[in-house]
């Protein structure tokens, strides 16, 4: 058993080195497949990050009347904390929010200034896990006898709840159907390079191979083919990953630095797997349709 | 082979009822004009194909009822050569040879010894070390005939082994058969060279549009009545 793997995986080897046109073609096929597949794949993963932000940055603002008490506040801040849907609570006072609207709008420092008292309420700032549950969270504090009422902003946040769900669907599609392309483009090729041995299959058939004897030595050579191919494109992605990032956070302005480690390396595992598992199956099929008779 | 029909899928029947037996150790031309059914009876002897109806046996198996994994062992039996030798042209002639023993999966060292007794055999010690591509017609066929030899085989099959040689190179292939047969091997030859067969006078079995029209002993191509 293990003399037969040996064997197999020289003739592998030396094939793979005799045929190098072909396994040449079959190899660069592999990289150009792998680049674009984990290119798109960079790419989704930034405009992933990048809706999952988004989503974070929605919140819920509630104002506060003027006359809630401190610990009336307190309550309803403990209270929304233990809110499944809330991840972030944090009060704006009135005089925050008088310096938070100077700054925004330094032009209406005059107006403001000219009345009597500071009109702008307090307010509750609560972020999210999820923009859908934004409705629950609105209509509990609606209810509390603190809140004045609650920024409607429920038009706003069902666009971009609409708008993610469409960009996340489309990028999955666009993955699915390059995925598919990419799988057809490197079966095909190694197809070719199983074709133009069609004759060597032949005569191992007509001298007594078994069909394992015939198939292995190919299916390891397909495995050749991937691993390969896998290592140019990691290599071609390591050295691409400066620009790559710089790209990424010029677009994506807000990638999460830390995860581009882990991305790293699934990406790479990604190339990898991929390579060599189109590369087994592609060889398996493409011979199997000379093995069946 | 009992009542062998066989038809192709494009419904041409290419055999109609045929029984032929050949014992051990006889020597058969198969004769015939093309389509007649020759490359057929070939390709169901070393069950390339299987009949749509009746039996094919060999070496007292029923090849239709042959597990897939059983087809290599039996094919091993058999030895076989084309008008076109399929040779591998990036291997040299021992290497060419020495395929058939190596996909077996027999060691190396059982291999050489094997390789260099088969090229005695067909006269080739000298060229074992070329390519396909710097040898004669001749001497391409002989190569084939030793990978065809070095699994020592019952049955031995030539399937128009001379039909792209000159006459006195098919000459030397037909002694070369004669001499596998006097070593005991079953063989059967495909051909069209007529001046062979009658020179010869072996079993003629001599088809005709998928059927046996004739089926002599020590008989010439060509009825003689």
């Amino acid at each position: 058993m293990i003399a037969f793997v040996v064997f197999s995986l020289r003739r592998a080897w030396q094939s793979f080195w005799r045929n190098s046109l072909m396994s040449l073609a079959a190899t660069a096929t592999m990289v150009l497949m792998l680049v674009l597949l984990s290119g798109l794949i960079i790419l989704l993963t930034g405009l992933d990050a990048t809706l999952n932000y988004v989503q974070q940055e929605v919140q819920v603002v509630a104002y506060l009347k003027d006359s809630a008490t401190a610990q009336e506040v307190s309550g309803l801040e403990t209270s929304l904390h233990a809110m499944p849907q809330v991840t972030q609570v944090s009060f704006v006072s009135k005089d925050q929010a008088y310096h938070d609207f100077l700054a925004r709008h330094p032009d209406e420092a005059e107006v403001i200034n000219s009345l009597p008292t500071n009109p702008l309420p307090a307010s509750l700032q609560i972020n999210l896990r999820d923009p859908n549950d934004y409705l629950d969270v609105a209509t509990y504090l609606n209810h509390q006898s603190a809140v004045d009422r609650v920024l409607n902003i429920k038009q706003t946040v069902d666009q971009m709840v609409t708008v993610i769900g469409i960009l996340r669907a489309g990028g999955t599609a666009v993955l699915i159907v390059v995925g598919l392309i990419v799988l057809f483009i490197i079966i095909n090729t190694i197809r070719l390079a199983v074709v133009a041995r069609a004759d060597e299959i032949e005569i191992m058939r007509l001298v007594g191979a078994s069909d394992a004897f015939i198939r292995w030595p190919f299916v390891f050579e397909g495995a050749l083919v991937g691993l390969i191919g896998a290592a140019i494109t990691i290599g071609l992605l390591l050295v691409g990953q400066g620009p790559i990032s710089g790209f990424l956070s010029d677009y994506f302005a807000v990638l999460p630095v830390e995860a581009s480690a882990t991305v790293g390396r699934n990406i790479a595992l990604l190339v990898l797997g991929t390579g060599v598992g189109i590369g087994v199956l592609g060889s398996y099929v493409s011979v199997r349709s000379y093995l069946i008779r | 082979m009992q009542g062998v029909t066989k038809s192709y899928p494009n419904g041409r029947l290419a055999l109609r009822g045929v029984d032929l037996t050949i014992p051990e150790g006889d020597f058969v031309f198969l004769v015939g004009p093309s389509g007649a059914g020759k490359s057929t009876a070939i390709k169901l002897l070393i069950r390339d194909e299987l009949p749509t109806r009746g039996v094919v046996l060999l070496f007292g198996r029923d090849l239709g009822r042959l597990k897939r994994r059983d087809v290599p062992r039996i094919r091993r039996q058999i030895g076989i050569v084309f008008q076109d030798f399929k040779l591998l042209p990036n291997k040299t002639v021992h290497d060419n040879v020495g395929f058939a023993l190596e996909v077996t999966g027999a060691p190396r060292r059982e291999i050489d010894p094997a390789v260099d007794r088969v090229l005695r055999v067909v006269g080739l010690t000298g060229q074992a070390d070329q390519f396909p591509g710097q040898l004669s017609g001749g001497e391409q066929q002989r190569t084939a005939i030793a990978r065809a030899l070095v699994n020592s085989p019952r049955l031995f099959i030539a399937d128009e082994p001379t039909g792209n040689l000159d006459p006195l190179i098919s000459w030397e292939i037909i002694q070369l058969l004669l001499r596998i047969n006097e070593m005991g091997v079953t063989v059967l030859m495909a051909t069209h060279n007529a001046e062979v067969v009658t020179a010869v006078r072996k079993r003629v079995v001599a088809l005709e549009d998928g059927r046996i029209v004739r089926d002599e002993v020590g008989a010439a191509y060509h009825r003689e009545d």
